[in-house]
């Protein structure tokens, strides 16, 4: 994927971010929304680094994961607002759940911290059946808490495991500030403990989390087992789209995005004016003609709800 | 006919287990001390030695990760067949085994499927307490998704385990590890298979119908054999799957006894008795003579005594008694 590629991954979220941020305050929304207004650099950034074929276990701050992964906006707004067009029907729980096993997106659980425990099984998979997949694991901050992450970490450094654990670092969790949360600046520390690289990145910088991401890659495709990487971003909204977010003093109650990751593509050559305005305005025109048509779609019918208990 | 060898439980399930293995490459194990050791109570013996430590992964002290990775694995291609130490360790590994195995399919709108296997020593041993003795069987009936076999011999140790590994969907499989010495005949045909949701009718009889499961089974036998000399008769129905529950043949047997008693080693309250219970009273309400009761372990904790364990379990003189009881009704 080429730097024009990218920034038009980055300012298609983008702009479902900001539509979403719009609809939900002028209709509300029958769920939870996590925001990833400010970190869609991040996530695009990282995911452009994998095969077609390499699995993601993304988090839940946006859509931006699978959206990168391939997936089409209709399908992630659908399973958001959960219609029965969406890939999981209306069945997914907690924050959106969506799903692509062409693509390798294995679906996230409504519990934050477990993907680490089955990515590292998706990745023994990959390992046991000889195929050079590569698992990438995303979290927060506040997921880097669970012993979940310790519990595979180390049986995946030990067995070399071909994973890339990207944790979004956006400096809340969800109130609790990251300096009451861990005794190091950086989560990237605690990859020593299991004896693989510990990368620090700047996450608003998306060719330099692409670029850390791509050396991961290689190294997990190479048999040389797991990387850490910690992408330092910020957290323009609040956990939840609707948290007053009292808490916080650094609170800038807005959607300006401080070192905005469309900005320093921009700034850095990747997207000539021109060439980014139009793709801002072509990414506004997807979101509005995304969502129209997602809201016209029908709910699902009561008869699936005990279809697929069992396989 | 050939004659059917005789076999340990235990050995029945390390049979499953490498035929298994030896007709399907995707189909292997991790759990602690699986590998080299051959598991605690030896039923993985020589499995590390034939299929490498590739597919007899011994893990670390990680409940979680046993069961959260062979999830993962399961839904990429492969099938592992998972062991915790003891059934009670499925409480470190909650959030896998009760939200992940069983849901992950469903909250995915069945764009995955999980087809693995969660083995589980279950049971008193006889001195191992609280943590490490009690029968959670009813867990697995109380979050759908998952499937749950108990068996009570080694032929059907052989036989479920088969079908659990070659099932599409997640099986919670708990083996009693007091009966891991019990010896039967096992069949040797690599497609002997004991299909899920068959009960097995252990005795046939007239005046009373025990359903029990696991240990329970050969102490109801016991009872069923003293009664017999004062002519009750009892039809003892084995289950073998409590997800699926055979309810067809258990309501048969009570249209012809009248009564029914559902025994098992788990707690009395809300054990998998007080479900199979509430549906024999919807499925047979008006062909019962007597309500029907259940035995089940005290509401206690289990001492780590040996003596005082079997108290707290019910005992085939129990069963005995119970049963007498209930037909005099």
């Amino acid at each position: 994927m080429n730097e024009l590629d990218l920034y038009r991954e980055v300012t298609r979220i983008r702009a479902l971010e900001l539509l979403l941020h719009r609809y939900i305050e002028e209709h509300g929304f029958g769920g939870f929304w996590h925001p990833g207004l400010g970190q869609e650099g991040l996530q695009a950034g990282a995911v452009s680094a994998l095969r077609e074929d390499d699995y993601l276990f993304y988090a839940h701050r946006g859509l931006g994961y699978a959206l990168a992964k391939g997936m089409s906006p209709v399908t992630l707004l659908a399973d958001l607002f959960g219609k029965a067009g969406g890939s999981v029907g209306g069945k997914g729980g907690g924050t959106v759940h969506f799903v692509d096993p062409e693509r390798g997106v294995l679906g996230q659980g409504g519990t934050v911290g477990s993907s680490f425990v089955l990515g590292a099984g998706a990745g023994i998979s990959a390992q046991m059946l000889g195929e050079d997949r590569v698992v990438a694991i995303f979290f927060g901050d506040g997921a880097a808490a669970r012993g979940t992450f310790h519990e595979a970490a180390l049986t995946a450094s030990v067995w070399k495991l071909p994973l890339v654990w990207i944790c979004e670092n956006n400096g809340w969790a969800i109130s609790v500030p990251i300096s009451e949360q861990s005794p190091t600046e950086d989560i990237a520390d605690r990859a020593a403990a299991y004896g693989v690289p510990g990368v620090v990145v700047d996450g608003q910088d998306t060719l330099a989390v692409r670029a850390a991401t791509e050396e991961a890659v290689a190294r997990a495709r190479a048999g040389e087992g797991p990387t850490l990487i910690e992408a330092k971003t910020l957290r323009v909204r609040g956990h939840f789209e609707g948290d007053k977010q009292g808490y916080r003093e650094d609170l800038v109650d807005g959607l300006e995005v401080p070192r905005d990751p469309l900005a320093l593509l921009r700034e850095g050559g990747a997207a000539p004016a021109a060439e980014a305005d139009r793709l801002d305005a072509e990414a506004r025109d997807e979101a509005e003609a995304v969502l129209a048509e997602v809201l016209a779609m029908p709910g699902p019918e009561p008869d699936v709800i005990t279809e697929g208990v069992w396989a | 006919m050939a004659e059917v060898p005789t076999l340990g439980y235990a050995r029945a399930i390390n049979q499953a287990l490498a035929e298994e293995m030896r007709r399907e490459g995707r189909v292997w194990m991790l759990g602690q001390d699986v590998g080299r050791m051959g598991g605690v109570f030896g039923v993985t013996r020589g499995l590390y030695e034939e299929f490498g430590a590739g597919r007899v992964r011994d893990t670390t002290l990680n409940e979680t990760f046993i069961v959260g990775a062979a999830v993962g694995a399961a839904m990429t291609g492969t099938i592992p067949v998972a062991e915790l130490q003891f059934a009670d360790f499925m409480m470190i590994a909650g959030d896998e085994v009760f939200h992940k195995m069983a849901k992950w399919r469903y909250m995915h709108g069945a764009q995955l499927s999980v087809p693995m296997v969660l083995r589980l020593p279950t049971g008193v041993l006889g001195g191992v307490g609280a943590e490490h003795s009690q029968s959670l069987e009813v867990l697995g009936m109380h979050f759908p998704g998952l499937k749950v076999a108990l068996p009570s011999t080694p032929a059907d140790a052989k036989g479920l385990l088969k079908t659990a590994i070659r099932d599409p969907n997640p099986v919670l499989f708990f083996e009693h590890k007091g009966m891991y010495r019990t010896k039967g005949p096992v069949p040797e045909d690599p497609e002997f298979l004991v299909p899920f949701g068959e009960a097995a009718v252990r005795r046939q009889g007239a005046h009373l119908t025990v359903v029990a499961t696991g240990l329970m089974v050969p102490r109801a036998l016991e009872a069923a054999e003293r009664l017999a000399a004062e002519g009750v008769e009892l039809e003892v129905i084995d289950p073998r799957t409590l997800v699926p529950l055979d309810m067809e043949t258990i309501v048969a047997s009570i249209e012809k006894t009248g009564r029914a008693l559902v025994v098992h080693e788990a707690v009395r309250t809300a054990g998998p008795g007080a479900e199979i219970a509430a549906r024999i009273q919807e499925a047979a309400f008006f062909v019962l003579d007597a309500p029907v009761w259940r035995l089940g372990a005290l509401d206690t904790s289990i001492p780590q005594s040996p003596d005082l364990e079997q108290l707290v379990i019910p005992s085939g003189a129990e069963i005995e008694a119970a049963a007498r009881a209930l037909v005099a009704l």
